[in-house]
């Protein structure tokens, strides 16, 4: 293994309330007589335990719906656990400032949006802010309104603005897919440069090739339930297998 | 086969991510993070111009207007002319009013709005209402403006008094933020309740002796001092006393003192303990 444990989980489960929306909710309240709405309880993630290293990044795979998304937010602490623990040497950050960020503003103004919402100061963010637009590659368009960027450009700019702090836990979220092979291969760098400061990252995807290509590990995820974990192509060979179509 | 790591005996640099802040963790954290509350308002603020023609000059324009039509329906056209300076006393009470019910309408949609946020950043949630304290607060700036240049018109000249209209605001600040606390956990649970609010700030406006002094109508002390149990009562009438010396029961200063500590206490404690939830 690589560095000492960053993060342990151990036995955790989530499960979700989700309402269903029948036809008409007022309707069916009347000739049912129960006026509360109705609802499934989904049981998301299923006792998953896992160990993550300083240096190492654990590719996370499965199908949709496996509970990939569910796990990763119950491992920024943003989801209450049913069950289990989740223990880290720091709190670990999802690539998710996208959601912070205003369409409508500058690229410039977004980057201040998304330092802060990452819990950065102003002034810090300022003086980084030459790097940061220069690993976007945004350098002719920070002053143009957000809305008017490609979806690759995009990427970038919420990869670069996650990534300017060093975070000791990264989780991204398929984050990588989108962008052409040079930002590929300058997030994939970027990445490098988190294990070698002794950060881990958690990749979470279902498309086999980028797991492969940037993870040291693997987990295979499937109804919420750990089904391998190991060496990427081990894993990978067991995942496809497994799914491929006869 | 699956191998899973071992994790029975827990490293003791690791910590319970489970683990909730203590209350003054929390606090401290706002505060680190205070610039998200004074950056992030003042850009949506630009969005929310960036289509509009006059743009910036409806906080401007907004509340001239507002106060110009109760002058002329309440003023020459009812005649309704109660003390020397119903002008001067419309003002305030109207345009300080508006200022308390913003932030609260603001604040009751501020959870549901920042869903995405919430899901995928971790940050103490009391921002989100704290910012649509400061985001009414920075548009409510021109309104202040006018409200001083309504004093100097109706010729209301500046007195001592005039000092502790700064406390009166701060004051109205803190009453507001308990009150954008509350129905911002509220507003997550219920969405029905932006429907109501306005509906429940009508009702408060009659309240609050906006129009009329309700010292004209309500002549027993003991009722009077009923009055003094709606907040907002308190902030117009302490605030037109610093400004117009119009008068002062003791009963008013006691409830805004009160509300304006009782409220972020109990506001911020209520929201908090919802924390987990939002966004889910």
């Amino acid at each position: 293994m690589t560095g000492p444990v960053s993060l342990i989980a151990n036995d955790v489960h989530v499960t979700f309330r989700v309402y269903e929306d029948g036809p008409s909710a007022l309707k069916q309240a009347f000739s049912n007589r129960k006026w509360k709405r109705t609802h499934r309880t989904i049981h998301a993630v299923r006792g998953v335990s896992f160990s993550l290293h300083e240096g190492e990044t654990l590719g996370i795979i499965g199908s949709n719906g496996s509970g990939k998304s569910t796990l990763l937010s119950a491992l920024t602490g943003l989801t209450p656990l049913d069950r289990g623990t989740i223990h880290a040497a720091d709190r670990p950050r999802l690539l998710g400032v996208g959601a912070a960020l205003r369409p409508a503003l500058s690229g410039y103004r977004n980057i201040i949006i998304g330092g802060l919402a990452m819990g950065m100061r102003k002034q810090e963010i300022e003086s980084r802010m030459a790097d940061i637009v220069a690993f976007a590659e945004l350098e002719e368009f920070i002053d143009l309104p957000m809305r008017t960027y490609s979806s690759g450009m995009r990427a970038r700019l919420t990869f670069a603005i996650a990534t300017t702090e060093i975070p000791r836990i990264l989780l991204i979220d398929e984050a990588l897919a989108v962008g052409d092979a040079r930002f590929k291969e300058r997030s994939a760098q970027r990445l490098e440069t988190i294990r070698n400061a002794a950060g881990s990252v958690i990749l979470v995807s279902h498309d086999v090739n980028e797991i492969q290509r940037s993870c040291d590990r693997a987990l295979w995820l499937e109804k919420g339930t750990v089904r391998a974990e190991g060496p990427v192509e081990e894993t990978i060979e067991q995942y496809l297998s497994a799914t491929s179509l006869p | 086969m699956t191998s899973i790591t071992p994790v029975d005996n827990v490293p003791n640099n690791l910590f319970p991510l489970a683990d909730s802040r203590s209350l003054r963790n929390y606090i401290s954290e706002l505060w680190e993070r205070r610039e998200f509350a004074f950056v992030v308002p003042i850009f949506d603020a630009r969005i929310q111009n960036m289509d509009s023609v006059l743009g910036q000059i409806w906080h401007l324009l907004n509340p001239l207007l507002m106060v110009g039509i109760y002058y002329v329906i309440f003023g020459p056209l009812l005649d309704i002319q109660r003390g020397e300076n119903y002008l001067g006393f419309l003002v305030v009470g109207v345009l300080l009013f508006q200022l308390t019910q913003r932030i609260v309408q603001e604040a009751a949609l501020v959870v549901r709005r920042n869903e995405a946020l919430i899901r995928s950043v971790q940050f103490p949630r009391g921002l989100l209402p704290i910012s649509a304290v400061t985001g009414q607060t920075f548009a409510f700036l021109p309104a202040i403006a006018v409200l001083f240049s309504f004093m100097l018109i109706t010729q209301e000249w500046p007195t001592a008094k005039w000092l502790l209209f700064p406390l009166v605001f701060i004051a109205q600040l803190l009453i507001s933020g308990g009150l954008a606390f509350a129905v911002a956990r509220i507003g997550f649970a219920f969405a029905d309740l932006s429907q109501i609010l306005p509906h429940a700030f009508r009702m408060l406006f009659y309240l609050s002796g906006i129009l009329f002094s309700i010292d004209d109508f309500v002549h027993n002390p003991t009722v009077r001092s009923l009055f003094a149990l709606n907040p907002l009562y308190d902030i117009i009438t302490a605030a037109r006393w610093t400004l117009m010396g119009t008068p002062l029961h003791s009963s008013v200063v006691v409830g805004l003192i009160a509300w304006a500590i009782v409220l972020p206490v109990v506001g911020l404690l209520f929201f908090r303990s919802g924390e987990a939830r939002y966004g889910s």
